[in-house]
């Protein structure tokens, strides 16, 4: 095997010194072999991503195939991304596809043998934001997120750089502070909502056994794992549906029905005292 | 007999002459705020509102200062933002044919940097008259609009209630009523991208209005998304050009910038009477435009077909509305109306609070605060019975079976919770035990006090 690489990789960089462009079939050790030398940097950054990480799934293979004359325009493609997060009609690859940007890029893939950057395409696809000029730590443009609080502000500085970045290729300074800053805003609100809930459910754990708080607890795993997701995609892919009808309402809803079951205990918890106590009921009833 | 002059006649004559011009001032005084609409001394717009309502908020950039031509916008632009640059080379607006100038960057923006303008439909009728012409038209119609819509968001009450930063969302498409790019997307501004179906579903999408997927699914979308590709889209919606209908083709057919004239359901949200006369001028015009593929007794038939299934969703949702009603005139909502947070800008709410039942109450914008049995309601008629609606209109009829499924099990739920409040109550009164009164559980928390204080 070992023979084998080191012939590969010969025959890499004999190709790759004489300028000619690289052909046939190859595995992913074989990709490796050969561009861990070439583009060290490139390499390094997929071993430190989170496709890196998982290396049976997100190899080089997985999104460029293997037929090497259409190594980058195969990658570039939305479809290279889809399959693996969530399929077409999972929140994030939906967010996405029904935003203006996804729109775009459906009706005006564009030529995809461009690089990711200089607003080559018409619109931005997934590759275009989340590996601009070809960035393979993905994480770039992704801040990591907690349903109960916004992230550190360095982190989201960081991130809200690099996405500047991208964004300025067509858009406007101010346009993208504006778009920025609200996003913020409207994911604080999605927050406070959240805290909200977990300061009921904090209370209600103390009031209530554990078994009838199931149904509240249900909201409130849905409010923090599906809604408070889908308003965050729905800021990050520009949705306005995932902001609104997937996100703020269905925050509301959560929080109504929270209340709503830990209510009906009270009530429930009331009339128990009183029966605990019977006799005193029918008599207060009759004086 | 002499006639004694009748003083106290002046007395409403002096009252109307008052109230007339009092209530104009009125109105304009309550739209003179920092917001914009109706309630516009209510709130504080956020900045983003300035590109989706520029008549409204919009102020020019001043960090370039200087007056500019068209190539000179151009050569500045494309370092900065090449991509808007890109979409212009591509447009009609960069070469429009023989004879023709070119439209650069100042036509519509304007020639001063420090006094840019932000176009709207007005700025894109100056020469599109005809467009912008039907466009204004459709607002004689009255809702759904593609015109009114941007007034429709803003005086919303859940629009004014609510922190301006979580309803951004619904300026981002009611905007479509001051941007003509929102479906000729910026700089290409392209006819031909607006006629596909794509270009509408970024707002005709989501649980009340599942418009892309009804119409994929739709015998008409599947034809689309299996030969789309191959039409020319450069043709004008009209008979003959394309093989199966798209949203424009049926909505706005021959091109015509409007979409209301033939909604017989309008939105979805009330009953109506689909057989009035003028429902019948509408019916005609959707046979004849059907009549471009199908016989006129075949489309009479499917239209016919849409009524019967609202018929049917309306035998639902008012049972189900008049299960509700019972419960509030028994006063076994909980928390009733008194116990909940309070719309913070809704006065009459603060004096006599009421539960809003219904599209008439304004049920529309009672979707927070409100007791768990009023957002089952709410969601049964907003997402299941929307749902059903657009399935039956563009021809999906599983959206419909599942709208209707989900209508029976949100009505037995309904019935199910109101026996519950109901036995409860009797339990209660039985035991003589006081129902709990839920005021601290729902009026406070952290968003609920952030929304009464800095809506």
């Amino acid at each position: 095997m070992s023979r084998l690489g080191t012939i590969l990789l010969m025959l890499c960089s004999i190709t790759a010194t004489a300028g000619t462009r690289v052909q046939g079939e190859f595995e992913n050790s074989a990709c490796l072999a050969c561009h861990d030398e070439q583009d060290s940097e490139l390499v390094a950054a997929w071993r430190d991503s989170a496709h890196g990480s998982v290396e049976t799934t997100a190899t080089c293979v997985s999104c460029h195939g293997n037929d090497h004359a259409e190594v980058a325009s195969r990658a570039r493609r939305d479809a290279s991304c889809i399959a693996c997060h969530g399929g077409p009609r999972g929140p994030v690859v939906h967010s996405y596809t029904t935003s203006k940007h996804g729109v775009l890029v459906r009706l005006e893939p564009g030529d995809r043998k461009q690089p990711l950057s200089s607003a080559n395409y018409r619109a931005p696809g997934c590759a275009y934001c989340h590996m601009h000029s070809g960035n393979h730590d993905v994480a770039t443009v992704i801040r990591s997120w907690q349903p109960e609080q916004a992230v550190a502000v360095d982190e989201r500085e960081r991130v809200q750089d690099a996405q500047r970045s991208v964004c300025q290729d067509c858009h406007a300074p101010r346009y993208i502070t504006n778009l920025f800053d609200n996003g913020e805003r409207m994911l604080e609100i999605g927050h406070m909502k959240v805290r909200e809930a977990a300061a009921l459910m904090k209370q209600a754990r103390a009031d209530h056994e554990a078994a009838a708080l199931q149904d509240a607890e249900q909201h409130f795993l849905r409010m923090k794992q599906q809604h408070m997701k889908n308003l965050y995609l729905g800021v990050a892919h520009q949705s306005p549906d995932y902001q609104w009808w997937h996100g703020q309402p269905s925050l509301d809803g959560d929080l109504i029905r929270i209340r709503g079951a830990i209510g009906l205990l009270r009530r429930l918890k009331a009339l128990e005292s009183v029966e605990k106590n019977s006799g005193p009921a029918s008599e207060q009833r009759t004086q | 007999m002499s006639h004694k002059p009748v003083w106290y006649i002046w007395i409403p004559l002096i009252i109307v002459a008052i109230a007339i011009p009092a209530g104009f001032f009125y109105v304009d005084w309550s739209k003179s705020g920092s917001g914009a609409g109706l309630y516009s001394r209510k709130w504080v717009p956020e900045a983003i509102f300035a590109y989706w309502s520029p008549d409204d908020f919009y102020q020019s950039v001043e960090s370039v200062t200087g007056e500019f031509e068209g190539e000179q916008c151009l050569e500045c632009h494309e370092a900065v933002t090449p991509g808007i640059v890109n979409d212009w080379r591509e447009s009609r607006h960069s070469s429009p044919g023989a004879g023709t100038a070119a439209v650069y960057c100042s036509a519509c923006h304007g020639n001063d940097h420090q006094q840019l303008r932000m176009p709207t439909p007005e700025v894109c009728g100056e020469c599109h008259s005809v467009q912008h012409g039907q466009f204004e038209d459709e607002k004689r119609f009255g809702f759904p609009s593609h015109s009114l819509a941007l007034e429709r968001a803003l005086e919303a009450r859940h629009f004014v209630d609510k922190p301006k930063a979580e309803v951004t969302a619904c300026l981002n498409c009611h905007s479509v009523a001051s941007k003509c790019d929102s479906c000729h997307t910026r700089h290409r501004f392209s006819a031909a991208e607006a006629r596909r179906p794509e270009a509408c579903i970024t707002c005709h999408s989501g649980p009340p209005h599942p418009d892309d997927e009804t119409f994929f699914a739709s015998a008409h979308g599947r034809i689309y998304l299996a030969e789309g590709e191959q039409w020319d889209w450069s043709k004008p919606l009209r008979k003959g050009n394309y093989r199966a209908p798209t949203c424009a083709y049926c909505h706005m057919d021959e091109g015509k910038h409007q979409v209301a004239d033939k909604s017989i359901w309008g939105f979805g949200l009330q009953q109506i009477n689909p057989l009035g006369s003028v429902n019948e001028i509408k019916r005609n015009k959707w046979v004849t435009l059907c009549s471009d593929c199908h016989e006129p007794d075949w489309s009479r038939q499917q239209l016919s077909g849409l009524d019967a299934e609202r018929k049917r969703a309306w035998s639902k949702l008012g049972d189900a509305e008049a299960v509700l009603k019972t419960l509030r005139a028994d006063d076994l909502l909980y928390p009733a109306a008194g116990e909940r947070a309070p719309y913070p800008n809704d006065w009459l709410d603060s004096i006599h609070p009421r539960a809003r039942i219904g599209f008439f109450e304004g049920q529309a914008s009672a979707f927070y605060n409100v007791s768990p049995i009023e957002r089952d309601y709410f969601e049964m008629w907003y997402f299941d019975n929307l749902g059903a609606y657009k399935g039956a209109a563009h021809g999906d009829a599983g959206f419909v079976q599942r709208g209707h499924a989900a209508m029976d099990q949100s009505l037995a739920a309904i019935k199910d919770q109101a026996a519950s409040l109901r036995r409860l109550n009797e339990m209660e009164q039985q035991r003589g035990v006081q129902r709990p009164a839920p005021t601290e559980l729902w009026k406070s928390g952290e968003y609920t006090e952030f929304n009464r204080e800095q809506n």
